[in-house]
């Protein structure tokens, strides 16, 4: 593999796909995000504002990469169909689980079609802290706090 | 995989949400350990990424250890992490699956805990450097070796923060 981190004469067709993927998992997260923080009382909303931003500065960052890539933006959703009623702040925290479950998924297709260095380099990173933020969640919502392999299909 | 640039459908929002359901064909592979081509020979190991992944099955040994020998010091932090230390102990399972020539036989000294120590930071520390060292090895690795390192990566990462 040449990992000089340099596009060069590499093929990057699937690792920009997994990337606009990315993106539209991260625009995702910033919609649900607001989902979660409505369903929590106001002092419990600092960890779902906190979570938001940091989706929003990922996406904006990958944004910014297509953008250098001359590819085309990839543009949100005016809504997302929600997998579960929302109505508690247990119901919130599920939510920002499945919320960080979705945007580790779509890194780890990322690392599984990235071609340059770099880019698994910020695939990791993203894809660890999505799942500090899970174990939060988790938390919250009841459930076993981590998981072995995050993002990682079932099989 | 589908990489596929096009703008999406409309049915693209529930996939997203829906957790995991993207992405699986590529992937599947992994789980059954297989390390042949995913999509047209790019996923063949060379040696050298081969001797890193089995290098890795080194570190996430001694992050198995590592739970041992911390609830050794601490009998009462045993229990409180039984369910991550059994996930270190899949981990690992899937690591060797992966890298079929790795043979570190010789047990990890992955020593304990110093006496008088706080037996969880120790531990916290351990998985740290453990997924830090998954990261580095994913940066250099590709397809579903990438994936699944990052993967394993995360995961300690998110052991790591259990035990804030």
């Amino acid at each position: 593999m040449a990992d000089d981190g340099a596009p060069g004469d590499l093929d990057t067709a699937a690792e920009d796909g997994a990337l606009r993927e990315a993106v539209a998992a991260e625009h995702a997260a910033v919609w649900g995000y607001g989902v979660v923080g409505a369903a929590l009382p106001p002092q419990d909303r600092g960890p779902a504002v906190e979570a938001e931003n940091a989706h929003r500065d990922v996406r904006d960052r990958l944004g910014a990469l297509l953008e250098e890539r001359d590819l085309d933006p990839v543009a949100a959703q005016g809504a997302y169909e929600l997998p579960f009623p929302v109505l508690s702040p247990v119901d919130a925290a599920a939510l920002a689980a499945v919320l960080e479950a979705g945007v580790s998924a779509a890194w780890v297709a990322v690392l599984d079609d990235a071609v340059l260095a770099p880019t698994r380099a910020l695939a990791v990173r993203e894809l660890g802290a999505a799942e500090v933020r899970a174990v939060r969640w988790r938390t919250a919502a009841g459930q076993v706090a981590t998981t072995p392999f995050p993002g990682l299909p079932a099989g | 995989m589908t990489p596929s640039p096009a703008p999406r459908p409309s049915g693209f929002s529930r996939r997203t949400l829906l957790a995991g359901v993207a992405g699986a064909a590529g992937l599947a592979l992994l789980a059954a350990g297989c390390t042949s081509d995913d999509d047209g020979g790019t996923d063949a190991a060379t040696p050298a990424e081969a001797d890193r992944l089995a290098a890795q099955v080194g570190v996430q040994e001694a992050a198995v250890a590592a739970y041992a020998a911390a609830a050794a010091a601490d009998p009462a932090l045993g229990p409180r992490v039984a369910q991550q230390a059994q996930q270190a102990m899949a981990q690992l399972d899937k690591l060797r699956a992966a890298a079929p020539g790795a043979t570190s036989s010789v047990p990890p000294d992955a020593g304990g805990p110093p006496p008088g120590a706080d037996a969880r930071a120790w531990l916290r520390e351990q998985l740290g450097a453990a997924a830090g060292a998954h990261e580095a090895a994913c940066a250099e690795q590709a397809a579903a070796r990438a994936a699944l390192l990052g993967s394993v990566a995360a995961g300690l990462r998110g052991q790591e923060a259990v035990l804030l």
